[in-house]
């Protein structure tokens, strides 16, 4: 999830939410003379980050090696909602974000 | 007037002290990050004439910086060697840091501190809270 802060609106954050989303083209075209399928051209394409590829599942190209660390903490990490920077799930729960200290349960005692 | 949005900064800086200072809205920061993230474009395109397929087109690639393609697997041409220096640095997890923006391995800017601004993360705080607890105690 992006979220933008007031002074975040230039070509980055623009970019980071078309990397983050991910962009899709799904166009058809037909071309008919006198009734007669002439010419038809599909196009299916995509566009993303390496990390919303792996989380809508696309293909990467062959040979890639998916054992990489990498590919392990997309699963086990998570962005903090204030900073943006990435810790482990569990952590960023239980004891907050040890990038800025947000924790989104505040002192109970 | 420069001095002034300079100190503006700085300002905003200590407010909020996870802002990265540098300026952030070039095209080499677009394409930093652009590297940085990884581009994946995948595209299925087929050209049929007269309803028979004459031309089918199926594009899997990946764009990405080295570090991040090292990182992520992707294959290298072949005849890379892999046991290079710069391949055991891709390898090791780096973060940016916030204040200075330089790339620092993890762990260090994590627990100890920048070791180019001196940044330093709320867990190296909390832990060297503790430690001067432990101390008066």
């Amino acid at each position: 999830m992006v979220i933008l802060r007031p002074e975040e609106t230039g070509l980055k954050e623009l970019l980071d939410r078309i990397l983050d989303k991910g962009v899709a083209v799904d166009t058809s075209v037909k071309v008919d003379l006198c009734s007669l399928n002439l010419l038809g051209s599909k196009a299916r394409v995509i566009l993303a980050s390496f990390k919303t590829a792996d989380k809508i599942g696309l293909d990467f190209p062959e040979g890639t090696d998916f054992n990489t660390p990498v590919w392990r903490d997309l699963v086990t990490k998570q962005s903090c909602p204030v900073c943006g920077m990435e810790s482990r799930r569990e952590e960023l729960k239980e004891e907050g974000c040890p990038w800025c200290g947000w924790n989104y349960r505040p002192k109970e005692r | 007037m420069d001095g002034t949005t300079d100190q503006r900064k700085g300002e905003t800086m200590e407010n909020t002290s996870l802002m990265p200072e540098k300026d952030s809205s070039g095209l080499a920061d677009a394409i930093d990050r652009i590297l940085d993230k990884g581009l994946v474009i995948n595209a299925d395109i087929t050209i049929d004439v007269a309803g028979v397929e004459l031309l089918g087109i199926k594009i899997r690639a990946a764009l990405a910086s080295f570090e991040t393609a090292a990182k992520y697997g992707l294959e290298f041409p072949s005849g890379t060697i892999t046991e290079t220096a710069a391949w055991k640095e891709a390898m090791t997890e780096k973060e940016e840091c916030p204040q200075c923006g330089k790339r620092v391995e993890r762990e260090e800017l994590l627990n100890f501190a920048c070791p180019w601004c001196g940044w330093e993360s709320a867990k190296a705080k909390k832990r060297k809270r503790a430690a001067v607890k432990v101390e008066v105690q």
